[in-house]
């Protein structure tokens, strides 16, 4: 990344899922952290999600999901990112995600996945790392 | 994608290649310079609408509108939505596409771009943005500002029809007097007039339009709510006039005065930049220091650095 580039991520809430406090707390503590997010808000299809991933031109696509919508939104994602030939963008992912399932995600393709009271230090570390 | 790659995909207008030609060009990356060079033919084709006013206003749910509307009538859509830096970490949350969901829909290409500390309401590669847009072949391109204060006119230099959004409640007379972004605007919206106060606001921007210079062109006012969609039929016949207004003659005559300005300023940039790297900051302190022990004046001082 050149001395101007910002980390760019995309927060996104998927389907019918309203709880948005956590999505809210991580676009701001990245924020704080220098990068830029942009906050795309609820009821965001996978198509949405990408598309605006790819105008938007981001490192990261964050998923925030609590509702367990998680099991047929994530692969959607994946799929989608792979079909626009976009599957440099990073996917990680938050909210409530069974730990058992964690492993089956990282394979498909979701890096990283962070769930309730990870810390946001942990979360941006993980992104600056990554991103280089 | 490498710089050919790039251009190759601009042709064929794919959208991630003007995506990444956006981040070079914010990044102020040299390759972005080269590939600019390049398509600089391809581009300038669009309309541009600038949308300006205070923060929270409605901006982007009036951008989005719009840009529905715009799609409807069959035109192609490009957005670009500034939002400020925060000055203490860099970083930003930008939130205007989260207004822009209805346009989304339908295939727009809109990015979101982080002023980085640049003033005057827009980033520092704005102009350069646009046209990579271009690229996609849209014939509109609506350029939303951070929420401006008074000092905050930059789009002038780059809309061809600038759009000011005023809002009720937001102060009294005096302070809508004092604001210098009223008299750029092409058009005045005052949105959210399910508000109380918007007639009053209403009557004040008249008042105060005919207490100003006449013009050829005089901003008509509109009434808008953005959140349902009232007074848009209007706002959309007053931006056509103003494009009617501007014709062909006008609008040629703004843009090669503002082309004339902005190279003036690129030159005059170049130029400072070299010679203060042919002075040195040696000399520069030297003849500081000359300066404090009253060796040498000021004045006589810039004229010797400048001379050698
Ligand atoms: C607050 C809350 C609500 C609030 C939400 C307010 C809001 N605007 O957000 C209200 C009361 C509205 C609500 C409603 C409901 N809720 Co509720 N809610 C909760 C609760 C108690 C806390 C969630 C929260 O805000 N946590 C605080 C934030 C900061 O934490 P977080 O979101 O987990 O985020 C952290 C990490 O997960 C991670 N993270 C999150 N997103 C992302 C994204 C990225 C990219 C990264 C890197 C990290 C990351 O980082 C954050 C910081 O550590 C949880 C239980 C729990 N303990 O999680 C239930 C919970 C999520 N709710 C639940 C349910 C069932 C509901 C309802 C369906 C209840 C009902 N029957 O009406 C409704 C549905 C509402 C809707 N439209 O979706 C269930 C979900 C069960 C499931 N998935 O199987 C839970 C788990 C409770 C439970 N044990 O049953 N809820
Ligand atoms: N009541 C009412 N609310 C409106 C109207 N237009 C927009 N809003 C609301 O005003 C809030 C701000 O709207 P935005 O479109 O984000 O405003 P903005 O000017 O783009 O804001 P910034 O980009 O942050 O400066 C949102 O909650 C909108 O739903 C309107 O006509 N009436
Ligand atoms: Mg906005």
């Amino acid at each position: 990344m050149s001395k101007k580039g910002k980390i760019r991520v995309l927060i996104a809430k998927p389907g019918l899922d309203g709880h948005d406090r956590g999505a809210k707390v991580i676009a701001r503590a990245l924020r704080d952290s220098g990068m830029e997010v942009i906050y795309t808000g609820l009821r965001q299809s996978p198509e949405d999600i990408v598309e605006a991933a790819i105008q938007e031109d981001v490192h990261f696509i964050g998923l925030s999901i609590l509702s367990g919508a998680h099991t047929h939104i994530f692969p959607r994602v994946v799929e989608l990112l792979n079909e626009r030939e976009a599957s440099d963008i990073k996917i990680i992912a938050g909210g409530i995600i069974p730990d058992e399932e964690i492993p089956k995600w990282n394979e498909i393709g979701i890096e990283a996945i962070f769930g309730p009271g990870s810390s946001t230090n942990d979360i941006i570390d993980y992104i600056k790392g990554s991103a280089n | 994608m490498n710089k050919n790659e790039i251009i190759d995909k601009l042709k064929e207008k794919n959208i991630r290649a003007v995506a990444r030609l956006l981040t070079l060009i914010e990044n102020e990356e040299k390759e972005a310079e080269n590939i600019l060079k390049e398509i600089w033919n391809f581009t300038g084709k669009s309309y541009i609408i600038g949308i300006t006013g205070p923060p929270g206003a409605g901006k982007s749910t009036i951008v989005d509108l719009l840009s529905k509307m715009a799609i409807e009538k069959g035109h192609k859509v490009g957005v670009l939505a500034v939002d400020p830096t925060s000055p203490f970490s860099g970083g930003a949350v930008l939130g205007d596409r989260l207004r822009m969901t209805s346009s989304q829909e339908t295939g727009i290409f809109i990015r979101s771009v982080a002023s980085r500390g640049h003033l005057g309401g827009l980033a520092a590669t704005t102009r350069f943005m646009i046209n990579a847009i271009e690229m996609l072949d849209n014939d509109l391109t609506i350029v939303e500002t951070v929420g401006a204060g008074q000092g905050d006119v930059e789009i002038v230099q780059i809309a061809d029809t600038t759009i000011v959004v005023e809002v009720p409640g937001l102060g009294d007379e005096v302070q809508a007097q004092k604001a210098g972004i009223l008299e750029i605007g092409d058009i005045l919206v005052v949105n959210k007039c399910d508000r109380p106060g918007s007639d009053r606001l209403a009557r004040e921007l008249k008042m105060m339009l005919s207490l100003g210079e006449k013009k050829d062109w005089m901003p008509p006012i509109v009434g808008t709510t953005a959140t349902n969609g009232d007074g848009f039929d209007f706002l959309w016949k007053e931006i056509k006039n103003h494009k009617k207004y501007l014709g062909t003659d006008r609008k040629a005559e703004m843009r090669l005065k503002r082309i004339n300005y902005e190279l003036e300023n690129q030159v005059s940039q170049k130029l400072f930049t070299k010679k203060m790297v042919q002075i040195g900051t040696n000399e520069i302190s030297k003849m500081s220091k000359k300066i404090l022990e009253r060796k040498i004046d000021p004045l006589t001082a810039v004229e010797e650095i400048i001379r050698e």
